[in-house]
Parts: structure tokens; C-alpha cells; sequence
């Protein structure tokens, strides 16, 4: 029944998302195209934090990773963006299986930190290696994906193609939360040694949920290189691993929807606030710590306003108990 | 209080879209020319991006009141990049957009000069911009004109301070970790190598580091007669005050930013001694009495002095409303007159732009007056 | 040799400002469980609280460090109300976000007070040098590190030998417990973060002449201190002054006989391989997961 209400949120993405596109003005469109890639960011994330309860400030690094195995297979190589991103996806997958390994051994702000520490040393390579990531110049002339010699360069049509990933993303991403792996990996958030003593290699499982969160991540990489066509370090540095943070939990962690409608809130918020000036910031900090503080489940957490609370609200409140 | 959950969504898609409506269309008419510019107003990059801003307020308000455009006046519409590339793409649209502007102004930050690259291709109106990186016009964007020398020429003239003014046979190099200094340290390396100067050592820092002593000893160590230091202003007032105190004497060269305002506003006359700077221009009341106009306005309006890229950004208002006044506001018209401008009488500079949108190819060596910190011209240097 | 002991001395210095920045990060985490992702923002607080009552009230030196420290006790007592407070009870998660989110906040009012324009504070001892064994050492920086382990040995006194201190740690042992025992567990929590924020205060104050004061600085500082508590090991004093002096001299050292422009990868590169192999730290807690 959820499952099948969640094809129904794939399908009314690719509907809303048709429609916006052929009324929306350019400005909007890419903003919506910068929201729909974070949006697929921040569902990777969610599968890593909101379901595994792994505390990740390094989310960036993975998208940065997936970014630049692109753009230099494409640009140094002349590899096809179409072969080049699931290149990119597998290999950041790997790489996050062999960092999992013994970092997922951490937990708490061990992991934040950890990660952190990661984020910042994928900035200094990223930044210091000239010959092969231009160094902080960045890698510009990102060749676009093409459909049948038409290329996917101008705003309307990188939405169609970023909302058709965002839908087979969600659609993964749904299939995964049901399936009895999915089941397994919230087991292990809400009480890791209970699912260890019924049997669950939680080990092995954090490391997949931390590969598919990282796979997730490389592929909005990949979409984030080839829209903006340019990338640098600072595209990724531990700032953005926050600001991904920031959407999830606006949003509401541990739900698909809240991933989207925080990923697309926080692409908009500053656009909009853009008369603020330096003040921006300063309440995007507070706005964070209030939603921290009164909704801690996140805008879709408002839904029990509407309805009584959901299954999701409920078993979000039961983690949040169980843990100290 | 009954809401049903369709009415909820309902009322969350109206908010997403409310803002999206209702977009102010400016007309194009016989009124006021718009004119778009992206700067960095805000965060760190706002240091720099503040002096542009002001002067192309100044600029603004001169041309205006010296009958504006054949009769019509120009109007500056402003957004802020912040300190992100995406930012600053955003900002490029949303003029391009909502404002429609028959000119634009981008940042002097290269990342972001590269990063919007793209988006001016697509839309087709002459920009001008300020970041330094050689590889903004090896992009092959004929849209984009710079208003700055590039930081290889920038670099060549470090290399000709060291090799015709001091002479000295061995340097170092110390730079900072950005697209600046990375691609300054590279030019000037293959610079000094043609003159068959030795590069002893080459030192890198980080953006936020604070003790460079690492660095200096080890060039001090390589017997490097001269330092070439390729800097953004916070840090650079460090390396020259941690310079001084490790007593070394082979002079230092500094790029354009050791000599700012908000550098050397942090240092002493003595802490500036035995250095040389390689700037776009001499901001200098002396220079000519343009110039010193110019000076006295900008203080007399925004109560500090102006620096070379405030100038580049004057200077370019001007150039850019020279050319509207003679090929008028069709884009490929003005694309076209600015490159076929081959001695535009600047105040900084003489524009000439080459294919590539290039338009200066000169720099000035400057140092301090004994015990003050004003400067002197040492030389020009004009590069092909 | 005259350069190893120079160089030393250099990393020496800019390690006991991480130290004391890292210090300032373990009170606070060892008290109330809490690690405080705004640590960075409470130095730079500390640094323009001095810029305030230094360069821009003009005060005399001791006046204006007497009045730049109340201010940062003030606010210690602030942020505990305001911040730590009504996320007492969130699960740690949230309240590493929390405090996040809070320094993002920090940072851009300091911003919209102060400017972006980096200050310049004098130093009581402006100008003063000293050669030591053909080294050129600052008197200030001395004295930094001269007060770096004054604190710290006050600071161990007040932990272990007063009944204060004793009462801490026993909040930060067993909340339920302590209070069991008529300790007053809201007063020591906040009094744990007013300490938190005078020892940031006094890092800031102390490294002002010697970096400049900008409102960036908070970031850069904390991604030190945050290396050095993991190397140190987290909730051990002598674990974050040890692990300060080490990134300090990893940094410089590094720079001189490694590379220059992979040199905060070294000390990245250390913490992370701390994780890996002695998540404890040098001197750290056992247990993986408090909080």
C-alpha cells in the first residue's frame, strides 16, 4: 500500500515537474534544476542518516567525487556523459565501501567528525592535485548529456532529465526502505544491538546503506556537472555537506518526501531572501535550529496537523526515545 | 479545524509558487537603460566586491549627469554571487531573466567568471568581467570582455620587476592556494624559466593559514635573492609581517592585493620596506587629472579609497556606455564595436581587446616612499 | 638546527591556540555530553569581543580584557539558555546539527556588526621580540603559551581538586545520580559552559595580534581544534593540549620537510587514522558512543 502511494509521489513528481516546466521562466527553472539534484543528494543522505542513523558531514565529498571521475572521463577521456556517470557511480560506491570499512566502525560525532575530517581532505586534493583536478580553477567545458544528437544543455530540458532520475531515484529508494534489507537497515538506527542479537550483520548492512547514500550522491555529482558544466573544489566543500544536512532535517528526516520538499525549500529560501543581504545567513542558521527545536520532524512532521500523526512520525518519535 | 491533506498540499504548492509569479517585466522602451551586475556583496568575497559595486555607483550617477546615454539614462540593477559559484550563476539568470539588461557587469572572482561562462553563451549579451585566470578566455566565449590585465601578464610583470629592477638571479615563489595563486605561480615559473632565471623553490599556503614560517625559511634555505608572493590581502599582511620578523632581506614582490587598501591598512611603513608590488594601475591623484577626480569622488561619497579594480569597473561603465552611445544597445552591435576597439582612452588604462576579449596587456611595478605608505611608480610594463 | 628550533617554536605557538581553542570544546563536552560544533564561533567571539573593547571603545588594556571576558561569560550563560537548553533532551544528533546551524548564525551577525574588513588589534606587547638560540620568537607568542599552560593548570586544579569540579564530573558521569546527591545540576551545566566560553574568550583575545581578527576565523580554527581533541582523545585536558601541540607542529613541520600545500592533510590525514585505529585518542574515554 505505502509502496504503491510512493509510485503515486514518482508519478505526481514527473507530473507537477511536466507542467512546471512549460510554464516556468528560465531563472525558475534552474533553481528548480539545482533543487531536483539536491533532492537526489539529499534522498542518498537520508537512506545513510534518516535510515541507518549514520551522522554524515561529509556528503559533499561524494558528490564532489562522482562530479570529478565525470568531468575528467569526459572532458580528459572524451568518454560519453552516458557511460561516464555510472563509471562515476560505481567507483564512488566502491570508494565508500572501503572508507565504510573502518570508519562506519564509529558512531556519534566520532562519525560527524570523521566525516568532517573526510570532506575537508577531499577539498585539499581535490584542490591540490593540478594535473588532475585543474586545482581550484575547476574543470570547465563539462560536456551535456544528448538524446539522439539533441543535446540536454538548456534549462527545460535538463528538467525532464533530472526529473526522470529523480523519479527511478525515489522508486529505488522506495523499494529499498520496504524491502526486508530496508526493514534490517532502521532496525539497526532504532536499536543496533537488538538487530545484532536477532541475527543482522549490521556491520555489513551500514556499509551498504553508506554505499547506496554515496552512489546516490555521485549521481547527483553527475547531474550537478553536466547542468552547470563548470566544477571547482568549493563546490564541495564541508559547507555544502551541511547545507545537505540542513535539507533533510528541515525537510524531515527519514522520509523521501521530506528529502524533496527540504532540498527544494533551501534552493528557493535564499533566492527568495536575496534583499536580506548578509542577514540571510544568520537567519538561515536560527530557521535550522528552530525547526531543530519545535519540529523535529521536519516540515512533514506538519502533516499530523492535518491527519493524525503517521506510521513514519510515530516510529521516527520511538527512535528518538530509544536513543540516549 | 478541519484541513483536509489535499488542501495542505495545496496551500504548500501556492506558497512554492507564489514567489515564481508575478515577475516584474521592465520595459525596454524609450526609459531607462538597464544595466545587470553580479558582484559579491556579501561573505568573504565582499571585501573586494564592495569597491566594485561603489564604483560603478559612481559611475552610474557621472554618466547620468553628463546627459546619460544620447538622452537616455542608465540604471544599474545589482545582485549579489555571495562567495559560490552557483550563487553566482543564479544571480547572471535571474537578471538575465527578470531584468533583461542590455549590458552586464560579472565579478573579478575567476571561479565564478568560469562557472558563469555557460549561461552568457546562451544568452547573448556582452559581459564584462574582472577575474584574472587565463583560462576564462580560452574558453572561447566571445561575449566576455575582461577588464583586467590576466594574471599571466600580472605575472610577467612580477618576473619583469625581478629580472630588470632587482636583477637577481634565483627567486622563490610563495602562493596561496586558490585559482589565483595556483595559476599565477604556474605563469610565472614558465616566465622566469624563458629568461633563464632559477626558480629555487616553489611554497604553497592554505586560504586561512596563519603561520607561514614553514614556508619562508625554506625559500630563505634555496638562496633565493628575490621572492615572488602571489596573495589575497588578510594573508598577505601575515607573510609580510612574518617576513620581516624572520629577518629575511631578499625583497619581496607582491601581486596586486598586498597593495589594497584593506592589506595595507593592517601594516606599518616599516613593515612594507624592500617590497615591490605589481598592480593593474597606480590609483594616484598624480597620475593625471582624471585620475585624481576620480579619487576624490569615491572618498568624498564612500569614505575610503579606491583600489585598481574598483578603477577596472569605472572604467568599464564608461567604455561600455561609449559604446552604446555609437553602436547603439543590439547586442552583437556592441559585441562587435568593443572588439574593434583597439586604444580606448581609460583612466587606468588603454583598452585594446584582442579576439579573446583580452582588453589590457599592461601592468605598473610600484613600492612604498621611504617611511610612508604611499606609493611610486618604479615602471610600467606593457606586454603583447 | 637554528631553523628546526625556529620552526618548533612557531608550531609550538599556533598549537597552544589550538589547544586552547580545543580546550575550551572538551569542558563543555565533558560536562554536558554535548560537542559543540560552534566551538570555532565562541574564539571569534572571543577575538571581537576584543576588537570591540580595544579598537573600538578604546579602552585601556585591562579594563578591556576584564570587559571582553564578562561579555563572554555573559554569553556562555546565553547560549546555554538559548541553545543547549531546549535541545537538552534531543538526541545527539540534533544537537550536533543544532549547534551547527548556530554557528552558521554566529558567524553572519558577527559579520553584519563587524564587517568583512580583517582588523588589526594591537598587542600589550607590540613589537617585543626575544632570539632564542638563533630563533626569533615574538614576546607575545611566549605569553600565549605561557597563559595556554596556566589555564590549563588552573583549569586541572579546579576539576580534580575543588568540589566544583567534583560536581561536574559528576554530572557529566551520571545526570540522575548527581542530582540524587542535592548537587545542583542546571547551575553546573551552565557554570560548564561558561568556563567553555571564557577558555574560547582568552584563545581569542591571545591569538588577535598575532593572526588579525576576521570573522572567518572561527571555521579554520575549529577544524583544528576538532583534529586536535580526536588526536588528544575526546574528553581528556592534557589529551587536548597534547593533541594541539601536535597539529601545530604536524602543520609547520610538515610544511618545511613534507609539502607546503599538502600540509593540513597531514594533520587530517593523523586524526583520521586516529579514528581508525585509536578512536580513544592518546589520552581519550574508552566508550565509542557517549551522548
Amino acid at each position: 500500500m505505502r509502496i504503491l502511494r510512493s509510485f503515486g509521489l514518482a508519478l505526481c513528481i514527473l507530473a507537477a515537474g511536466g507542467v512546471l516546466s512549460l510554464v516556468l521562466p528560465e531563472y525558475h527553472l534552474r533553481l528548480l534544476n539545482l533543487s531536483v539534484v539536491a533532492s537526489i543528494a539529499v534522498i542518498g543522505l537520508n537512506i545513510a542518516f534518516g535510515y541507518v542513523g549514520l551522522i554524515s558531514l561529509g556528503h559533499a565529498a561524494f558528490v564532489g567525487l562522482g562530479a570529478y571521475i565525470m568531468a575528467i572521463s569526459t572532458t580528459r577521456l572524451g568518454l560519453s556523459p552516458w557511460l561516464a556517470m555510472p563509471a562515476a557511480v560505481a567507483a564512488t560506491a566502491a570508494f565508500a565501501v572501503a572508507i565504510g570499512l573502518p570508519l562506519l566502525r564509529l558512531k556519534g560525532h566520532y562519525l560527524a567528525l570523521a566525516t568532517l575530517g573526510l570532506n575537508v581532505s577531499f577539498v585539499i586534493v581535490a584542490s591540490n592535485w593540478l594535473e588532475m583536478t585543474g586545482g581550484t580553477n575547476g574543470i570547465a567545458q563539462i560536456p551535456s548529456f544528448s538524446i539522439l544528437h539533441h543535446a540536454i544543455s538548456d534549462e527545460r530540458s535538463f528538467l525532464w532529465l533530472a526529473l526522470v532520475s529523480l523519479t527511478l531515484v525515489v522508486v529505488v529508494a522506495t523499494l529499498l526502505h520496504h524491502s526486508r534489507y530496508g526493514r534490517a537497515l532502521i532496525s539497526v538506527r532504532d536499536d543496533e544491538l537488538a538487530a545484532e542479537m536477532t541475527g543482522i550483520d549490521t556491520t555489513r548492512l551500514k556499509i551498504m546503506g553508506f554505499a547506496f547514500s554515496a552512489a546516490y550522491a555521485a549521481f547527483a555529482g553527475c547531474l550537478f556537472a553536466s547542468h552547470v558544466r563548470f566544477i571547482s573544489p568549493e563546490d564541495f566543500s564541508y559547507a555544502h555537506s551541511i547545507n545537505y544536512l540542513a535539507m533533510l532535517i528541515v525537510g524531515g528526516e527519514g522520509t523521501i518526501v521530506g528529502a524533496i520538499l527540504g532540498s527544494v525549500l533551501l534552493t528557493f529560501l535564499p533566492e527568495w531572501l536575496r534583499f536580506l543581504g548578509n542577514a540571510y545567513l544568520a537567519l538561515f542558521g536560527l530557521l535550522v535550529f528552530l525547526v531543530l527545536v519545535f519540529l523535529p520532524t521536519g516540515i512533514v512532521g506538519l502533516r499530523k496537523f492535518v491527519r493524525g500523526p503517521s506510521r513514519v512520525d510515530r516510529s521516527v518519535q520511538a527512535a528518538a526515545e530509544v536513543r540516549p | 479545524m478541519q484541513i483536509t491533506r489535499k488542501a495542505f498540499l495545496k496551500s504548500i504548492a501556492a506558497l512554492c509558487v507564489a514567489p515564481m509569479a508575478g515577475v516584474p517585466a521592465r520595459a525596454e522602451g524609450g526609459g531607462e537603460i538597464l544595466v545587470g551586475a553580479t558582484v559579491p556583496m556579501t561573505g568573504p568575497l565582499s571585501l573586494t566586491g564592495l569597491q566594485y559595486l561603489n564604483s560603478l555607483r559612481l559611475a552610474e550617477e557621472n554618466i547620468n549627469k553628463t546627459g546619460g546615454i544620447n538622452g537616455r539614462k542608465l540604471k544599474i540593477v545589482f545582485e549579489d554571487t555571495q562567495g559560490s559559484n552557483s550563487t553566482a550563476v543564479n544571480a547572471y539568470v535571474k537578471l538575465a531573466q527578470e531584468t533583461k539588461p542590455a549590458f552586464f557587469f560579472l565579478s573579478s572572482y575567476s571561479t565564478q567568471n568560469l562557472a558563469v561562462s555557460p549561461e552568457v553563451k546562451k544568452v547573448q549579451v556582452p559581459a564584462m568581467y574582472a577575474g584574472g585566470a587565463d583560462a576564462i578566455a580560452e574558453g572561447g566565449n566571445d561575449w566576455m570582455f575582461r577588464l583586467r590585465p590576466t594574471d599571466s601578464v600580472a605575472a610577467a610583470g612580477m618576473v619583469a620587476c625581478v629580472t630588470t629592477v632587482l636583477k637577481a638571479r634565483k627567486v622563490g615563489i610563495l602562493y596561496i592556494q586558490n585559482d589565483f595563486g595556483q595559476g599565477g605561480a604556474a605563469s610565472a615559473v614558465k616566465a622566469l624559466e624563458a629568461q633563464s632565471v632559477v626558480v629555487v623553490g616553489r611554497e604553497a599556503y592554505g586560504q586561512t593559514d596563519k603561520d607561514f614560517s614553514a614556508q619562508i625559511i625554506n625559500l630563505r634555505n634555496k638562496g633565493a635573492e628575490a621572492v615572488l608572493l602571489f596573495n589575497y590581502p588578510q594573508d598577505g599582511a601575515l607573510v609580510l609581517r612574518q617576513y620581516k620578523a624572520l629577518g629575511m632581506k631578499a625583497p619581496l614582490v607582491g601581486s596586486s592585493s598586498l597593495y589594497v587598501t584593506a592589506t595595507m591598512q593592517l601594516l606599518s611603513p616599516a613593515d612594507l620596506e624592500n617590497t615591490f608590488c605589481v598592480l593593474d594601475t597606480l590609483v594616484d591623484p598624480a597620475m593625471s587629472p582624471r585620475m585624481k577626480d576620480f579619487i576624490e569622488q569615491y572618498r568624498a561619497k564612500f569614505g575610503n579609497d579606491p583600489d585598481p579594480y574598483g578603477l577596472a569597473y569605472y572604467d568599464g561603465a564608461f567604455l561600455m556606455a561609449d559604446a552604446m552611445r555609437q553602436a547603439g544597445l543590439d547586442p552583437a552591435a556592441l559585441q562587435k564595436w568593443l572588439l574593434t576597439q583597439k586604444s580606448w582612452d581609460g583612466i587606468g588604462h588603454n583598452y585594446a581587446y584582442d579576439s579573446k576579449g583580452n582588453g589590457v596587456h599592461e601592468v605598473v611595478i610600484v613600492k612604498t616612499k621611504a617611511g610612508s605608505k604611499a606609493l611610486e611608480l618604479v615602471k610600467k610594463v606593457t606586454l603583447s | 638546527m637554528a631553523d628546526f628550533f625556529q620552526l618548533a617554536i612557531n608550531g609550538f605557538a599556533i598549537g597552544g591556540v589550538y589547544a586552547l581553542a580545543a580546550i575550551g570544546f572538551v569542558i563543555v563536552y565533558e560536562a554536558t555530553g554535548v560537542v559543540n560544533f560552534a566551538a570555532g564561533q565562541f574564539v571569534m567571539f572571543g577575538t571581537f569581543a576584543g576588537v570591540a573593547a580595544l579598537v573600538n571603545a578604546q579602552l585601556p588594556w585591562p579594563i578591556a580584557y576584564a570587559a571582553a571576558l564578562f561579555a563572554m561569560a555573559a554569553f556562555g550563560v546565553l547560549f546555554f539558555l538559548l541553545v543547549y537548553w531546549p535541545l537538552k533532551l534531543s538526541p545527539a544528533v540534533t544537537v550536533i546539527i543544532g549547534t551547527v546551524a548556530i554557528s552558521i548564525t554566529m558567524q553572519n551577525a558577527a559579520l553584519l556588526v563587524f564587517g568583512s574588513w580583517p582588523v588589526r588589534i594591537p598587542s600589550p606587547l607590540e613589537g617585543m621580540t626575544v632570539e632564542v638560540g638563533g630563533a626569533v620568537v615574538s614576546v607575545h607568542a611566549l605569553l600565549t603559551m605561557a597563559i595556554t599552560a596556566l589555564l590549563v593548570g588552573g583549569l586541572w586544579f579546579l576539576l580534580h581538586r575543588t568540589s566544583f569540579g567534583i560536581g561536574m564530573r559528576a554530572v557529566a558521569q551520571d545526570v540522575q545520580a548527581a542530582r540524587l546527591m542535592g548537587l545542583k545540576v542546571g547551575r553546573v551545566l551552565a557554570m560548564s559552559w561558561v568556563l567553555g566560553a571564557l577558555l574560547a574568550g582568552a584563545a581569542g583575545l591571545l591569538l588577535g595580534p598575532m593572526w588579525f581578527a576576521d570573522v572567518n576565523m572561527g571555521d579554520p580554527v575549529a577544524l583544528k581544534a576538532f583534529a586536535a581533541t580526536i588526536i588528544g582523545g575526546f574528553g581528556s585536558l592534557p589529551g587536548a593540549v597534547v593533541g594541539g601541540i601536535f597539529v601545530g607542529l604536524s602543520e609547520v613541520l610538515g610544511a618545511s620537510y613534507i609539502s607546503s600545500a599538502y600540509k593540513d592533510l597531514i594533520s587530517f590525514g593523523i586524526m583520521i587514522g586516529f579514528l581508525f585505529v585509536r578512536p580513544q585518542g592518546m589520552f581519550g574515554e574508552k566508550i565509542q558512543d557517549r551522548g
